[in-house]
């Protein structure tokens, strides 16, 4: 059983880092990269067990039964780990092993960095404790782990006065949505006197009350905004171009997913889904879907900072993936559901490829310009080739051209919107309008006329080119598959999503 | 009725300290008074938590020394493991916060937030 060494290993990596920082520079690197990739590989065999034996994996903390002796509740502590935590722990691992790599070279200028490799290792436990934990509480710690390890990420740079100021926003707003988040587990607990989320799902199930509501209410609001979702988007459009690079990739990626949609997904199907009409909640999230899609992809167009205009592009992709979450909870049980929920899980893996590809092509262009202004960066591709054909794939995936994996995962978000209701297909097409304008335009940018400025630009070294050229390569790859993929892997994991009376059995036995 | 009141009264004090934590962070425009009252909203959630743990008359849940009038009759002692990793999240949270005001600072030479918006677009 590997499954406690996903959090061993990156744990035991963050807190021996200031101790091997004292080797050296060198050693430091060498150790990050080696707890990534090692944290990598155990998420690899864990999906590879999840994904061949199909079952939901059930792991107990000090204890072989989740049950306590002699009564039928759970007392422990449970990881439950299903075919879609898996993958998130996977997507979660190979970005952050490809963010360390790149910051290798990319952090070289900064100083304290035995902080932030700790840091980034802290923020990458805290992410694979929300995918496997199946206990409420243990969910808010490690979703504050992440959340306090991002907002000091953010703010990394504290010399510079942008870093700061998206650092504090992010902060503040953050921790108004955490205290929501608490608010609603403590509600819960108070009504239901358990906090582990099969038998809440239970007891839920078998006493709808109006504080159960209420509690969804709290925690939709504080996921929502974790999401980076319309009216609570602001801080992502900050705090996303302030951070390095290398960290606008992972929060990009996979912050604003795990801590997200991930957990408003897992806590709307599987602690919620028997007990609330999922209509309702499903209409609401669509709702805030299509806010989302249309401002987030609108104001992408009017950017003229690269990384902002980036981080706009982030907050509408979310839009994509509350729709297909939002259409699989209101058509639950039908295909269109099942398809929805795939194709939400599809992009959520496929777009956190493909942002942390164009933030690390951003970073790139700023380590070797330090300008991200786009009007200044005309005419980069004749000298900086291999980060400009990044980007030019980067680009065509999140538009969603066929030989790439955008296409598969928006087709069939396309495909179910237009049959659950044809209006949001329509909004979903328009957000996809504004989206191709924001990354044709960046691309006019980059196939110019050189101008004075990147007359002596070069490319980056091998650290900042490796990662970049192994996050194009799984684009390419995944993209060449897109109906195996779907067909294996994503509709398996809609439906053990789907399937909340698995997620109960597994920890409560045949209860 | 003064009776309910008196049951209730760590609930209607949670409400209460819930709305001066929103009206601290909503109205307030120096950056420490807004750390302040998200600081009242992280003790109204303690004590909320605790106070749904109350039983009424009984006794701390330690074993060690309890009289025997103690035995199956103490308060619940989970909502105060989850209070005491709140309290501890809370202060690394205000901790970090305080530091980010001193850096505004620095940068800005105020702790007006509404003069602290370079970024925008």
């Amino acid at each position: 059983m590997m499954l406690p060494y996903l959090i061993i290993v990156p744990l035991f990596g963050a807190f021996a880092t200031p101790l091997v920082g004292l080797a050296g520079k060198k050693a430091r690197e060498l150790w990050a990269v080696l707890i990534t990739a090692l944290t990598l590989g155990v998420a690899s065999e864990l999906f590879y067990t999840v994904w061949k034996s199909g079952e939901i994996m059930v792991y107990t903390l000090g204890g072989k039964n989740p049950l306590g002796q002699g009564v039928g509740f759970p007392i422990r502590i449970v990881w439950e780990v299903d075919l879609l935590s898996a993958l998130f722990a996977l997507m979660v691992t190979l970005i952050a092993f490809v963010a360390v790599l790149y910051s290798t070279e990319y952090m070289r200028h900064d100083t304290g960095l035995e902080k932030y490799y700790t840091l980034v290792l802290v923020l990458e436990v805290g992410m694979l404790g929300i995918a496997i934990t199946g206990d409420l509480f243990n969910f808010y710690v490690f979703l504050e782990i992440m959340s306090i390890a991002s907002y000091a990420l953010v703010a990394f740079r504290n010399d510079t006065w942008e870093g700061i100021e998206a650092g504090i926003k992010y902060m503040f707003t953050g921790s108004l949505a955490s205290a929501f988040i608490l608010l609603g587990i403590v509600l819960l607990y108070g009504q239901y006197g358990t906090l582990t989320m099969a038998y809440l799902a239970k007891m839920i199930a078998g006493n709808p009350t109006f504080t159960a509501k209420v509690a969804l209410g709290l925690l939709a609001g504080g996921l929502l905004f974790k999401s980076g979702a319309v009216p609570v988007h602001m801080w992502l459009a900050d705090a996303h171009p302030a951070a390095p690079s290398s960290i606008s990739a992972m929060l990009s990626g996979l912050v604003i997913k795990i801590g997200g949609t991930y957990a408003l997904a897992r806590l709307a199907f599987s602690v919620f889904g028997m007990g609330i009409s999922m209509k309702t909640v499903g209409w609401i999230i669509i709702f805030f879907a299509c806010a989302t899609l249309i401002v987030g992809n609108a104001m992408a167009i009017i950017q003229t900072d690269m990384k902002r205009l980036f981080a706009f592009s982030s907050v509408g992709q979310i839009g994509y993936i509350l729709l297909g979450i939002g259409i699989g909870l209101a058509a639950y049980g039908s295909d269109v559901g099942d398809v929805a929920l795939a194709g939400a899980i599809y992009h959520t893996v496929n777009h956190a490829l493909m942002k942390a590809l164009l933030f690390l092509v951003a970073g790139a262009v700023i380590h070797q310009l330090g300008t991200k202004n786009l009007n200044e960066l005309s005419g980069i591709a004749r000298r900086m080739p291999v980060t400009s054909f990044a980007f030019l794939v980067g680009a065509a995936a999140i538009i969603g051209l066929p030989p790439l994996n955008g296409f598969a995962s928006k087709w069939l978000i396309y495909e179910s919107s237009a049959l659950f209701n044809p209006f949001l297909a329509a909004i979903a097409i328009i957000g996809t309008a504004f989206c191709t304008a924001a990354y044709i335009r960046v691309l006019f940018t980059f196939f110019g006329r050189p101008s004075e400025r990147v007359v002596n630009a070069t490319e980056p070294g091998k650290a900042m080119l490796v990662p970049m050229l192994i996050l194009v390569l799984a684009i390419i790859i995944m993209g060449l598959f897109p109906w195996a993929i779907s067909e294996k892997v994503m509709i398996p994991a809609a439906k053990t999503l789907e399937n909340f009376s698995a997620y109960v059995t597994a920890v409560l036995g045949g209860v | 009725m003064n009776n309910v009141v008196l049951v209730n009264l760590p609930f209607v004090v949670v409400a209460l300290l819930l709305a001066v934590g929103f009206y601290t962070i909503g109205f307030k425009r120096n950056l420490i008074k807004v750390v302040i009252g998200i600081e009242i909203l992280e003790g109204a959630v303690n004590l909320f938590l605790i106070a749904l743990g109350y039983v009424k008359g009984a006794y701390a849940p330690i074993y060690t020394m309890a009289p025997p009038q103690a035995e199956n009759n103490m308060v619940l002692p989970t909502p105060q493991a989850l209070t005491l990793t709140s309290i501890v999240i809370g202060v690394a949270v205000s901790a970090l916060m305080l530091a980010f005001a001193v850096n505004i600072y620095r940068h800005y030479g105020t702790l007006d937030v509404t003069k602290v918006r370079r970024l925008r677009g």
